[in-house]
């Protein structure tokens, strides 16, 4: 009863046990709500998840590897990209290039992609090119910040540990936010998978998990796309658990003052 | 009392003056330490530094530090014919920086490192400096982990071993409780002691906990004009030499009435800033 109370009440720390108890009440709560919704257009349980099978059989395993792939090359890609940028904030010179690339971020793919598409010679390149693009202009933005907001205190210490100010910069601002640079990456790396379905729908000639949503939404197989989106969600929680995992053993010491761990 | 002589100067703030905007902030501070030897003991230099707030204490600390450049004149260590340069004179801020990504134990030897290029060498003395200040069971765990004091202490460790003997504590006093005041005294003591060389400025608002643990007092004001009015730019005002007065190594003091006269008349001057 006592641990009922506690979960209505406002910052209160739960046990793991009520935790896994709380979420596998609210998944079956969710799924009670989507088995017995009124709404005549959401698929039920039963047809996604034969559909999902349907498209298992028509190739959506492969699809998903293609996917996989690029998402994972455009992720690396972009993180190299946004976090040297980023880095390079610490001089002056960059500094106002790196803000011109964030305020990229307001600007929509129409246009841009005939561009892209002169400069890509194959479908897969295009595709990497624009998802690098779509991901590293929020990434630089989310990066460049922390760069930004890292405390003077640290870099005197830095300074008073008699490092030179290259020593300084690979300390405090690589080392010593790197918590936050696995944070900013789990974020972009989840916006990397909603991106993809559009880049996918620009360039089809690989295919993709994106490509094969898009042609099911078209037809207003609504089964079909609700199964791409479950498994997409669930490649996506996967990737997210991943780099969560990473953060936990590259920066042990990231969350030690958390209330909520 | 102790018989002792005056050595070399080990640090000289020579005509220093910092201006912001063409607003004078420091104008013309000039002050020095010199080697306290002993014959029968080691013994190590405290100055304290006090100043009502806003006087600009913080920036000649950060000079002293070498993490700022004067507008004129400069600072000196060890008799050297340069300014001070960062890293030489160590710096414990009121927060005790620490680098959060690194262990007790790897922050110490970031430090030691940097003086220190033999690994082995460079570990034994970090030990011996955990040992010593009783944070050896406490090397695995991350700043974080550490209590207030711990914290002040491995902070400490760290400037002690890649400064040369200079320790600059920022109001390591602040919002302490009576016994934690009279541990971070002893602490201040025991650095001090543990070489001949070594030299700690102590800025503080607490005068009685300064006077205290100091064998000189540096008092940084302002002058004023006839009418009373503070006049820009702040300099060392007064000096005390409390080894002169017989008010220092000796164990409570602050019990003495002497000691509490001295006290008072600080503080006067202190209230006439």
């Amino acid at each position: 009863m006592n641990q009922a109370i506690e979960v209505f009440s406002p910052n209160r720390v739960i046990s793991k046990q009520t935790v896994r108890w709380m979420v596998g009440f609210q998944l079956l709560l969710l799924f009670f709500i989507w088995a017995f919704s009124p709404t005549v257009f959401l698929p039920k349980p039963k047809e996604v998840f034969q559909a999902l099978g349907e498209m298992w059989e028509e190739g959506l395993g492969g699809e998903l590897i293609t996917s996989f792939v690029l998402n994972l090359e455009a992720i690396a890609l972009a993180t190299l990209l946004s976090l040297g940028m980023a880095y390079l904030t610490v001089i002056p010179f960059f500094r106002p290039i790196v803000t011109l690339l964030s305020k990229l971020r307001f600007l929509s793919m129409v246009g841009l992609t005939f561009f892209f598409t002169l400069m890509a010679s194959t479908g897969h390149t295009l595709k990497l090119y624009l998802l690098v693009f779509s991901v590293s202009v929020f990434f630089v933005t989310g990066m460049a910040e922390v760069v930004a907001s890292i405390p003077k205190g640290e870099f005197d210490l830095a300074r008073t540990l008699r490092m030179n100010e290259w020593r300084v910069v690979y300390e405090v601002v690589i080392l010593g936010q790197a918590d936050k640079a696995f944070e900013v990456l789990r974020q972009n790396a989840a916006m990397g998978w909603m991106m993809l379905t559009m880049v996918e729908g620009i360039s089809r000639s690989e295919g993709g998990v994106g490509a094969m949503l898009l042609n099911q939404n078209k037809h207003f197989q609504l089964n079909a796309v609700f199964a791409i989106q479950l498994t997409i969600l669930l490649l996506g929680l996967a990737q997210d658990y991943g780099i969560g995992l990473l953060r936990e053993v590259f920066c042990p010491y990231a969350d030690l003052t958390l209330e909520r761990k | 009392m102790v018989s002792y002589t005056y050595g070399k100067t080990l640090l000289k703030v020579d005509d220093v003056s910092l201006e912001y905007d063409g607003r004078p902030i420091l104008k013309h501070v000039t002050a020095e330490i010199k080697d306290i030897i002993c014959t029968d003991h080691v013994q190590g230099q405290v100055v304290g530094f006090l100043g009502p707030s806003g006087i600009g204490k913080t920036q000649l600390f950060r000079i002293i530090a070498g993490l700022n450049k004067p507008t004129s004149g400069r600072v000196t260590i060890n008799g050297l014919d340069r300014p001070v340069q960062a890293g030489e004179v160590g710096v414990v801020s009121q927060d005790y920086p620490l680098f959060a990504h690194r262990t007790v134990m790897s922050n110490l030897m970031l430090a030691a490192n940097q003086k220190e290029k033999d690994e082995r060498t460079a570990r034994a003395k970090v030990v011996q400096y955990l040992t010593e200040f009783d944070l050896l069971d406490k090397a695995s765990l991350y700043p974080v982990q550490l209590s207030g004091g711990q914290r002040q202490r491995c902070a400490i460790i760290q400037q002690i071993l890649c400064s040369e003997h200079f320790l600059l504590m920022d109001e390591p006093f602040s919002g302490l409780d009576l016994l934690m005041l009279e541990k971070t005294s002893e602490l201040i003591q025991k650095v001090a002691n543990m070489d001949d060389l070594n030299t700690i400025i102590v800025v503080t608002h607490d005068i009685t906990a300064a006077a205290a643990v100091s064998d000189h007092l540096w008092l940084m004001g302002r002058d004023h004009d006839a009418k009373g009015n503070p006049l820009p730019g702040s300099h060392i005002v007064e000096t005390y030499d409390l080894i002169e007065r017989d008010l220092c190594w000796h164990p409570q003091i602050i019990t003495q009435p002497r000691f509490v006269d001295f006290v008072r008349e600080v503080k006067e001057r202190f209230r006439s800033l």
